[in-house]
């Protein structure tokens, strides 16, 4: 990690300034309440006005939305003619979400506690409120008994620069390693104090390498650490504990408490934002009078320029945050089925030659894999839409060859355009002006793979448009339908800029400094590729496109990865707490590099890594060009055996895995989550990121040292657990020590639930789709269970349209029953499924030797089976044999 | 599904007694039982697949496609009705939306006609192996006579060098006692005339010096001269050539990189070039500084681009495009194309007309393997380079291949089968010590020069013998297959061109990647892997951020030595294909005409059932 290539806070003079205000340094107060367009406004003035100098005011507007949303924004007043328009970043919040605004129609007026001043309060939801005290200004949200949930500047460091005409002998100007920012429009950042009340831990703002539960930056009894960072970036080699941020930002921070609960908050800013978790505390000294005595997390929030935009979520339970955040900016997009299966990368496959010689090894070693990726050689000299003529020459053939098989290919497509006259996109590019401009206004000039390259100027729709074009079949020429993209280097990563990326005064359409929406840059590249796919398939197929910068909203366009991680223990390790870190900020389709990307990963850690990362809801192996190869059948027969075995774990539970992706497109709700998420009132969890849940069903613990003999795992809850592989029984709510298996990692399913499998295996998922299923039912302590199952066809977008089969099984009294939760049958897009259940297996039950299917009232024989058809496995669950129901039916069956 | 005539589906002609024998039927892992109705039933009773050989129902099960007129195939459980067509014969689709046509008999054909080719091949390799093992036993009778009766010379050699060296030095002793007393007169003539004749001494010396200079430029330019004949023989004998797997490109290459270094080793004595070398060294820390990291070959380099984007941070020296080279160097570990060309060509070229030089060396068979790596900036470089011409010079007329072990004569070893060389050379040692008669005083000089050009002489030729034997003894050291198949290899080289570069693979030796004027080392000689099916070589150039480059050559039978297929699928891991007679075993004949026998039976069968 190159540490000094990058502004640490000190270096960074807003940053640096924010830090080092005190408590109660805000002298603002909030004037003239009222309602405007269902909206609580107000103007923000400091108390005591200089009569010589009159402060412009501050405009403040607070908004409710259903479902216990706030929505907070403070700007300047236009009409008082700011030098320029601050940024406000559009084309991340729905336009479903605005319409879910509840028109204000009264404020009440009271006199909180202490307080000289009213407060002005307004309805939330049924149990709770808003509130804006006067003076000292402060928003803040409560219950309705008055116990606050969360609350902005009520420790008075609000600070608001407003834009300004630059004075005689002031320097606006900062420089930072040879680079000079001329700062054109001076100081205009942002910063205030938010507090999360009952909460212990807060979680959330990726993306960085670091804990899950985000550890307290400044205070008494914390080593003095830099603030969390969000600025897009792409840091070579990062490290895998750090505060630093990478190659993503989502401003939007949990917190959660044993007492009360979740909440959240979201500030939608698309500029560099720090952020300081603050050690409890930290204000002892400060003298001000606090209006709560509540436990609380304060956190500090600093920004560069933008404007307040902030959401607050009530929660009160953690789907209860994700969901409100996601109704905000979007659930996850519904991935194609294939997408869910296991992807081969690697930096690169050098030629057709290679590919097909790959392809066909998974064949020879019964390997499922659904997708083979082309890395940024197989361009023409990195224009990106070409191909090597020499390396590729039939490109077409080469993915029908795959296409074949049902498998899919991905070539990579990165933001920077080469500034060659003879290539086509870039003369089209210049042309028409669709670049970036640099402080100067001529196209911006800067350096990555394939040299001086120039960027496009993602913020205009038009461009975006233009850019979705080129996806075309006609216009990439060499692709196919079964060719999907992925967008690399879109912080954007510039190889000559300051920090590795674009000139903070390069300018956008319409004026926008590139500061303002430096972080929602790789957003935009991501939203106008796959909106580009969708274009191409005339809007009937999913779109594929996995992106590595990310803001908030990025759910809806992809699938995204953390990144250039290393073949080492400490990146495996960390790879969870990123994953879970994302899915809890609304981006559930993501993962890490299996076996590290810079690296060679020893053969332990490499099979450790499949067998974590077979869970990860992106799973993807790649690997740098300068690494040997690792392809699953490498390290001889055994890790062969282990690593066919971790994939066709994955395949096993495609079923399971898809409907949690349904789970995250309806809800939000993440594929894999932490295990309070399930457990919230579990303190142990709380700090857990080492196992994680998948859904509800199944909790996985990694295993991060090569020596392991033995592993720690705590089972929450009350219920018991079910060995995953041997279906043996763990008591819930105690920690467990366990004999580490060379063959899997530990996972449990937890009793009273049901999960849906495929234990047929096949080249890819592709041949699957008739395949029959099974359905592991663990049974709770009063003999019950339940789960669902969702199916649709896998690609189109007809499921939004009703066609879907989605099912839910409940196990009680003795009978297994398959209820319809989805449309009803005479809906008028169906999507029909000739599929059946061969086998239900239950775990916690014994004795019975048949069972009855009704309603046609047929016996089906029961038996002791294999939970699993590895080798080795002994036949040791009842298992009810050839049950041959429809997935489509409504059906029962009775245990005899 | 469960009808008799399918209940047997998927199973081998061979199992099905396995699944007749009795109503319950083991699973093979012995984990369970089944019942003939639980078979090809489509539900997994045994973990190991045993009762549904026939569907896709156990994921570790076999399917069994007989493909008469073809050859029987044993599929992945997996591949049953998935819809892909897996069979020949369509069998694995029986009950899926794909219909899949009989095509056993097309490709069944296709295949057998690839196999008599392939069997025709190993035929005539397998004649021509032969021929090479007997070859290959000869020479290395040869080779260890050679080695044996070398031994003895030395021996005898030696002790007349020992003789001579005392001689050598009995007689330095006395010219040393006779220059002191002659010093001493002189001093006292001086003393009287106050003036001297000393200068005659020194000038005789450096005359002689002169002599000797002179004398080596024009071996230098007689050893140009045979290079170039040779080289136009080389050429002319192309086509003459071909039984004696020399490829005569190979030859032609040596002879203008031998031209080359000697060009190179010249140009490096100059002490400007070094200079300027120098010079363009630190131009490069200055202007391009990735250039360096390309030449690099460990994180040192790396390390040294970064110190630079350190140093220029705030000077901001780098310009634009230097900082985005040297970022994106860190992901690539190497240049942006551009810059590649001219910048390292001046680095690299200095290197590889060393590593030629010793390519050079070591064909010549008189310098052992171990030798190059202390080489390269060897002072005795010259002076052995020297040696080698000489032998050139003198065998140039007697053999075309004047670096063939088998026929490299040099004079020596050319006398060897004349027994009165030695005898020779023992006869005129004697004359000369008895000539001498070191109590004379003053020496005689005539008689003292002869004794020191027989030393010379003598010195020069055991040294020259020695090194043959060193040479020799390392060579049959080496490991030249069961039946010395290789042993041909020893002294050839195989080259293949694949888009701008050209593999060099020298078997025992080393191979190397060549562009334009660069050489890259992929590795050194390791061994034999697999079986002699493979050759092995490791410990090439380092890579930047990588392994240490090597190189694995899959054998395979084939009528002439021909390198193909030259790929690195792995970062630095370099895999090429070298098909040769030394691969064409007389067992793998056999089984490759055993298994035409079967398919022919098969196609009887098939012909039989129509």
């Amino acid at each position: 990690w190159k540490k000094d290539e990058f502004r640490n806070c000190n270096q960074t003079p807003f940053c640096k300034r924010a830090r080092a205000f005190k408590p109660g340094s805000c002298s603002l107060v909030a004037h003239d309440v009222s309602i405007n367009d269902g909206d609580l406004t107000a103007k923000l003035l400091p108390r005591n006005q200089d009569p010589d100098l009159p402060s412009k005011p501050l405009l403040l507007a607070l908004s409710v939305y259903q479902d216990g949303i706030v929505r907070l924004r403070i700007d300047e007043d236009p009409s008082l003619g700011p030098p320029k328009k601050r940024f406000q970043v559009p084309d991340v919040i729905l336009d479903e979400f605005l319409s879910k605004k509840l028109w204000l129609q009264r404020i009440s007026t009271e006199t909180i506690g202490p307080d000289l001043s009213p407060s002005s309060i307004v309805y939330l939801s049924d149990g709770y409120e808003a509130v804006l005290r006067q003076d000292p200004f402060e928003v803040f949200v409560r219950e309705k008994s008055g116990k606050r949930v969360l609350s902005l500047n009520s420790h008075g460091l609000f600070d608001f620069e407003q834009l300004r005409v630059k004075e005689e002998d002031e320097d606006w100007e900062e420089k930072f390693r040879g680079h000079t920012d001329t700062r054109p429009y001076g100081p205009q950042s942002i910063s205030f104090d938010v507090s999360f009340y009952d909460a212990d831990f807060v979680y959330g703002i990726p993306e960085r390498a670091t804990s899950l539960a985000l550890k307290p930056t400044r205070g008494p009894d914390v080593e003095e650490s830099e603030p969390y960072r969000l600025f897009n970036l792409d840091v070579f080699e990062y490290v895998h504990e750090s505060p630093f941020g990478i190659y993503g930002s989502i401003p939007f921070m949990i917190s959660h408490g044993k007492v009360r609960g979740t909440s959240g908050f979201f500030w939608l800013n698309a500029a560099e934002m720090q952020i300081d978790v603050l050690g409890s505390g930290w204000d002892a000294e400060s003298g001000i009078p606090l209006p709560s005595s509540q436990s609380r997390i304060d956190t500090f929030w600093m920004s560069e320029a933008g404007i307040v935009d902030t959401f607050f979520f009530v929660g009160p339970g953690p789907k209860d945050v994700v969901r409100q955040y996601t109704s905000v900016t979007g659930t996850s997009a519904m991935p194609q089925l294939f997408a869910t299966a296991y992807h081969q990368c690697r930096w690169n496959y050098r030629d057709e030659e290679d590919v097909a010689h790959v392809d066909s090894k998974f064949d020879e070693h019964d390997i499922p894999y659904d997708v083979l990726w082309l890395d940024i050689e197989h361009t023409d000299g990195k224009r990106y839409f070409t191909w090597d003529k020499a390396l590729f020459p039939n490109p077409e053939e080469m993915q029908r060859k795959l296409a074949a098989k049902g498998r899919h290919m991905v070539t990579i497509v990165d933001p920077h355009i080469k500034r060659d006259d003879s290539f086509p996109l870039h003369k089209e590019a210049t042309k028409k002006g669709y670049y970036v401009k640099d402080a100067a206004g001529n196209d911006y000039d800067g350096w990555c793979w394939p040299g001086s390259s120039s960027y496009l100027d993602m913020l205009s729709p038009e461009i975006r448009s233009w850019w979705g074009e080129k996806f075309s079949f006609e216009n990439y020429v060499g692709s196919t339908p079964s060719l999907y993209i992925w967008n690399d280097m879109n912080e954007p990563s510039v190889f000559n800029g300051p920090e590795v990326t674009m000139p903070r005064n390069a300018l956008h359409q319409g004026g926008v400094e590139h500061r303002e929406l430096h972080n929602v840059y790789g957003y935009y590249f991501h939203m106008a590729t796959a909106e580009g796919l969708v274009k191409r398939g005339n809007g009937k197929d999913r779109p594929f496109v996995l992106s590595r910068a990310l803001f908030a909203g990025t759910q809806r366009y992809g699938a995204v990865w953390t990144g250039d991680n290393s073949a080492d223990w400490d990146h495996l390790r960390v790879s969870v707490p990123m994953v879970l870190t994302l899915g809890l900020t609304g981006l559930s389709f993501s993962g890490a590099d299996v076996g590290g990307f810079f690296g060679n990963p020893e053969t332990a850690l490499l099979v450790r890594w499949f067998q974590l990362g077979a869970f990860y809801p992106f799973f993807r192996g790649h690997a740098h060009h300068d690494t040997k190869r690792r392809e699953p059948w490498l390290f001889g027969e055994r890790n062969t055996e282990l690593m066919r075995d971790a994939i066709r774990v994955r395949y096993m539970l495609l079923p399971y895995f898809y409907t949690l992706f349904r789970e995250a497109n309806t809800s939000g709700i993440p594929v894999l989550r932490p295990l309070w998420m399930e457990f919230p009132s579990d303190e142990v969890t709380f700090q857990n990121d080492e196992a994680f849940m998948v859904g509800s069903t199944l909790l996985v613990q990694g295993i991060y040292t090569k020596e392991a003999k033995k592993v720690s795992v705590y089972l929450p809850g009350k219920q018991s657990w079910y060995d995953f592989r041997t279906g043996t029984t763990y008591r819930g709510g105690i920690t467990h020590q366990l004999e580490v298996s060379e063959e899997s990692i530990p996972a449990f399913q937890k009793a009273g639930t049901i999960m849906p499998r495929k234990d047929r295996f096949r080249r890819s998922s592709t041949q699957m789709v008739n395949d029959p299923y099974t359905l592991v039912v663990a049974l709770n302590s009063s003999q019950a269970a339940e789960g669902e199952l969702y199916i649709d066809d896998g690609k189109s977008f007809e499921f939004k349209q009703g066609a879907f089969i989605h099912r839910r099984f409940v196990f009680s009294g003795g009978k297994l029953t398959s209820l319809n939760v989805g449309p009803l049958a005479s809906s008028s897009t169906k999507f029909s499924s000739n599929c059946v259940i061969e086998r239900i297996i239950l775990l916690g039950h014994s004795g019975s030797k048949s069972a009855l299917v009704e309603p046609e009232n047929r016996t089906v024989d029961m038996e002791l089976g294999p939970l699993h058809f590895q080798t080795g496995q002994h036949a040791s669950v009842l298992t009810i044999r050839k049950p041959n129901l429809l997935i489509t039916d409504d059906w029962t069956v009775k245990i005899l | 599904v469960s009808s008799p005539k399918h209940q047997f589906r998927g199973i081998s002609p061979q199992d099905e007694m396995y699944y007749k024998s009795s109503d319950m039927i083991k699973c093979r892992d012995g984990s369970n039982k089944f019942s003939k109705a639980q078979l090809n039933d489509n539900y997994c009773d045994c973990p190991d697949g045993t009762d549904e050989p026939g569907t896709s129902a156990c994921p570790n099960g076999k399917f069994y496609c007989r493909n008469a007129g073809h050859v029987p195939l044993l599929l992945f459980s997996s591949r049953v009705n998935d819809d892909i067509c897996d069979c020949c014969d369509g069998s694995d689709e029986y009950d899926s939306k794909v219909k899949c046509p009989n095509t056993c008999w097309e490709t069944g054909k296709v295949a057998r006609d690839k196999l008599k080719k392939k069997i025709s091949t190993f035929e005539e390799g397998v004649k021509i192996r032969k021929q090479e093992v007997e070859q290959a036993k000869i020479a290395i009778i040869k080779d260890e006579a050679e080695l044996l009766k070398l031994k003895d010379e030395e021996k005898v050699l030696k002790g007349l060098v020992e003789q001579l060296k005392e001689r050598k030095e009995q007689i330095e002793k006395v010219e040393e006692e006779e220059r002191l007393w002659k010093e001493k007169e002189e001093k006292k003539r001086l003393e009287r005339e106050k003036d001297g004749t000393k200068k005659t001494e020194s000038e005789t010396t450096s005359v002689g010096e002169g002599k000797t200079h002179k004398e080596d430029n024009w071996k230098k330019n007689e050893a140009i001269e045979n290079y170039d004949k040779e080289y136009k023989q080389g050429e002319g004998n192309d086509d003459d050539k071909i039984g004696n797997w020399e490829d005569s490109t190979t030859d032609q290459a040596r002879m203008e990189e031998e031209v080359d270094s000697e060009l190179e080793a010249q140009l490096s004595n100059k002490p400007e070039t070094k200079a300027s070398l120098l010079k363009e060294d630190t131009a490069v820390e200055n202007d391009e500084p990735l250039a360096k990291s390309e030449t690099g070959e460990n994180a040192g380099t790396k390390e040294s681009s970064e110190e630079v984007l350190r140093k220029n941070d705030a000077s901001s020296e780098l310009s634009r495009e230097e900082l985005g080279r040297l970022v994106a160097s860190r992901w690539t570990g190497e240049n942006t194309e551009e810059q590649s060309g001219n910048m390292d060509s001046t680095n690299d070229s200095d290197e590889e007309s060393h590593d030629i030089s010793k390519d050079t060396h070591e064909n010549d068979g008189y310098a052992s393997e171990t030798d190059d790596d202390n080489q390269r900036y060897d002072d005795d470089l010259e002076g052995d380079l020297e040696d080698i011409r000489d032998e050139f010079r003198d065998d140039s007329t007697s053999s075309e291949r004047y670096y063939s072990d088998t026929e490299l004569d040099s004079p020596d070893v050319d006398t060897q089968s004349n027994p009165s060389w030695l005898e020779k050379i023992q006869k005129t040692v004697r004359n000369v010590l008895k000539a001498v008669n070191i109590f004379q005083s003053p020496v005689n000089q005539s008689d003292a020069a002869n004794v020191r050009k027989e030393y010379d002489e003598s010195s020069a030729k055991l040294s020259k013998i020695q090194s043959r034997i060193s040479s020799l003894s390392q060579k049959l050291k080496n490991d030249f297959g069961p039946e010395k198949e290789f042993y041909s290899f020893y002294d050839q080289c195989f080259e293949s061109k694949e888009n701008k570069y050209v593999y060099k693979i020298c078997p025992y030796k080393q191979a190397s990647q060549v562009e334009g004027h660069s050489t890259t080392r992929l590795g050194r000689w390791d061994k034999f892997e697999d079986s002699y099916r493979v050759m092995i070589f490791s410990s090439g150039d380092t890579c930047w951020n990588g392994p240490d480059r090597s190189l694995k050559v899959k054998l395979r039978c084939g009528l002439k030595n021909d390198i193909t297929d030259v790929d690195e699928p792995s970062r630095c891991e370099y895999v090429a294909l070298l098909s040769t007679p030394a691969a064409c075993v007389e067992e793998k004949l056999q089984e490759l005409k055993h298994k035409l026998d079967m398919l022919s039976k098969e196609e009887a069968e098939k012909h039989d059932e129509l």
